[in-house]
């Protein structure tokens, strides 16, 4: 039974939201490379969904563009949350590795990624007045990736419905605090830099002279 | 033989140096002879260059035109007859001034009074005259009165200061800016009043204020009014109140009878421009923070450069015309309020001017051809003359605006070639288009306008065009994608019947 290739696990995983993790976690299925595959879609649908929409729905104009946040947004944060999530679970007694919980957390965000990509695609058919089909879709994707991503917790993690509540709200904890300390570590490098830098030039100027 | 080669060599030399600069003469954008560079704001608010709209023509003194040099002038109208009237403050005194602008026709300097005594001007700062009765209005500024006069300078009216309870009568009465509307009524800018301008009837009599500025709505004035809803009357009377900024000059379309006021203030950016009709209300008020004049203040050396508009102007083609004192810029809207073209500079050359001294702005013409600039730092007149581009955009501007889109679309396709960076050509190209039909090219103009709501309601009619157009193969390719699905779904499940039951029969067959 369940002798499923690498995308036929993708599949069941986003159509089965209850048991399809624990499936996953039975069988040993998901690969990293299809995480790194998701992550560089969530970063595509990012940028998809402030440029390429129609142009009755685009307010940003193109010259102000930078990829910057984009990064962030998918990758920054995506890291920030695996390992917030190991660093909590493995106080928590949560059974899974470092690379299983970013396979599952990776395989939840599908319904939201394409959900992104739906909007792109709806909105070069509707005109602004039907907008609000794209809140449907938004509302449907978002729901499905929550659901997913909570099962995702529970399941790698082995862990009761109330555990799972817990560990995610502290796994948001911990990203704030991962993001916060990346920002300090950040702006002292940058002075370090600076520092050397200055360093540099004063020792330069003097050999000169 | 030597010499000869060398001396044809030295001769086109020179030939292809005179060429040259020939062609590089040729080659000078016409803005070239301003002493600035000309200007316009794109959708992001960003200062791109543009084609001049208006050219400095010349600078007319007061010995140009026939009399002693201007002191101080302090106003400039055009009549119903394009006849100007120019008030010199320091020479005390109004000059009647041709419409070519070249000679005083006559000079007011002494009135006669109802009861025949002759009475003299004191520092005047500003004249109307009114396009059906022809009386002259002059805001007699040091004298605490206005007069009212017939064109041959006896005086109908004298208003002084009003003796009405509504009148504050610890307040002095200076009126710096007069004008009349259509019913009579007489309008008075002063200087020590927030409430507006003071306004008589045509008998002369106080009827109370018109056109206040609205208060700025910041942080300090709402916890204000907060605080003074639970206050006390005891309490209230201590409390610091919330005074708009007055404005400062005004001018009336006598078409349509709408007074616009403008404030010149720097503490405040609400009621810069008001438009307000006879009863009171503005118009503008919708865009009550819109940005005029210069969007943005440039800080220079320690001091801020915001634009200060001073005067006013409204032109016979509704165009709305700012001066500004700090750059010496005038600022032409059309009646929508949307930028047209900018003018002027601060310096000495023609079209530049003395920086915080101009005074007033003044337009002549159906279409605005002429722009006339009072200069009380130099006692000049600069005059302005539309260039072609000018009167190609207002042209456009004026069928635009007046509802004949498709007959703006030659002139605004025009205006595109010659400037490509003309934000409002590409908005015209595409309502016209889409008034012919063409939404295809609607859609295009509005997205290079970067105008999304235009373009959305340019892509609905596109849509339906296209739905109605195509529905027949649309419907046709759902109906085959249907069959071709249910189709594979067929082959699918009898391959798949065919594999399980028939696995022994397989091998029975094949024997």
């Amino acid at each position: 039974m369940m002798d499923l290739t690498q995308p036929q696990w993708v599949k069941h995983v986003v159509f089965h939201p209850f048991e399809g993790f624990e499936d996953l976690r039975w069988k040993k299925g998901g690969t990293l490379k299809y995480t790194a595959i998701i992550i560089f879609a969530l970063f595509i649908a990012l940028i998809a969904i402030d440029r390429w929409c129609g142009f009755q729905f685009r307010p940003l104009p193109d010259a102000m563009f930078s990829v910057v946040p984009y990064i962030m947004r998918s990758v920054v944060y995506f890291l920030a949350w695996v390992l917030g999530n190991w660093a909590i679970c493995t106080l928590l007694d949560g059974e899974g590795t470092m690379k299983n919980i970013a396979i599952y957390s990776s395989y939840a965000l599908i319904p939201y990624i394409a959900q992104m990509f739906a909007q792109v695609i709806l909105s070069h058919i509707l005109v602004r007045a039907e907008a609000v089909f794209f809140d449907t879709v938004y509302y449907v994707g978002i729901i499905w990736t929550v659901l997913l991503l909570f099962n995702a917790v529970k399941a790698v993690h082995q862990y009761t419905f109330t555990k799972t509540v817990i560990a995610i709200i502290l796994t948001l904890f911990a990203m704030l605090v991962i993001l916060f300390l990346a920002v300090l570590f950040l702006s002292l490098f940058q002075k370090v830099y600076v520092f050397f830098y200055s360093l540099y030039t004063e020792i330069l100027y003097r050999v000169r002279v | 033989m030597k010499t000869k080669a060398k001396r044809r060599l030295m001769q086109s030399a020179a030939a292809l140096c005179a060429l040259l600069s020939c062609a590089s003469a040729l080659m000078l954008p016409a803005s070239a002879d301003e002493p600035y560079d000309v200007y316009n704001y794109n959708y992001l608010g960003e200062a791109v260059p543009s084609q001049a709209g208006y050219l400095a023509e010349r600078s007319v003194s007061g010995l140009d035109l026939g009399t002693t040099a201007l002191n101080a002038p302090a106003d400039l109208f055009k009549d119903e007859k394009d006849q100007f009237y120019l008030v010199d403050s320091g020479n005390n005194r109004i000059l009647k001034i041709d419409s070519e602008f070249t000679e005083v026709l006559e000079i007011f300097d002494r009135f006669t009074m109802p009861d025949g005594s002759e009475t003299r001007l004191k520092n005047p700062k500003g004249v109307y005259v009114s396009p059906d009765t022809g009386l002259m209005y002059i805001a007699d500024n040091e004298n605490a009165r206005a007069l009212v006069t017939n064109p041959d300078g006896t005086v109908v009216m004298e208003i002084t200061k009003p003796e009405s309870t509504v009148y504050d009568q610890q307040l002095t009465f200076l009126p710096q800016k007069i004008l009349c509307d259509n019913a009579g009524n007489i309008y008075i800018v002063l200087n020590n009043t927030t409430k507006g301008a003071a306004m008589f009837d045509a008998n002369g009599d106080f009827i109370g204020y018109y056109g206040a500025n609205a208060v700025a709505a910041t942080a300090t004035v709402i916890a204000n009014h907060f605080w003074n809803a639970i206050a006390s009357e005891e309490e209230k009377r201590y409390r610091s109140r919330s005074t708009p900024t007055a404005f400062d000059n005004f001018d009336i379309d006598t078409v349509k009878g709408f007074i616009y006021t403008s404030t010149s203030s720097g503490s405040t950016d609400t009621d810069i421009v008001k438009k307000v009709n006879p009863e009171g209300y503005n118009l503008f008020s919708y865009m009550s923070n819109y940005t005029w004049g210069d969007l943005f203040s440039t800080w220079y050396s320690g001091t801020s450069y915001k634009t200060k508009i001073v005067d006013i102007d409204i032109g016979d083609d509704g165009s709305i015309n700012c001066l500004d004192a700090t750059t010496g810029r005038v600022f032409q809207y059309d009646k929508e309020a949307d930028l047209l073209f900018i003018m002027g500079a601060t310096g000495d050359q023609v079209g530049a001017f003395t920086a915080g001294n101009v005074a007033a702005v003044e337009t002549k013409g159906e279409g605005c051809e002429n722009i006339y600039v009072l200069d009380a730092g130099k006692g000049t007149v600069t005059v302005f003359g539309q260039t072609v581009f000018g009167q190609i955009v207002h042209d456009a501007t004026a069928k635009y605006n007046g509802g004949y889109y498709e007959e703006a679309l030659e002139p605004w396709l025009e205006v595109v070639k010659r400037d490509g960076n003309y934000r409002r050509a590409y908005l015209g190209i595409s309502s016209a288009y889409y008034n012919m039909g063409r939404y295809r090219e609607s859609m295009e103009y509005a997205k290079k306008a970067d105008a999304s709501a235009r373009y959305n309601r340019a892509f609905e009619r596109y849509r339906s065009q296209w739905l109605r157009e195509h529905l027949t193969q649309l419907l046709l390719g759902v109906v085959l994608i249907i069959a071709g699905v249910m189709l594979l779904k067929y082959l699918a499940r009898k391959q798949k019947n065919k594999k399980q039951p028939s696995e022994p029969a397989q091998t029975g067959s094949g024997t």
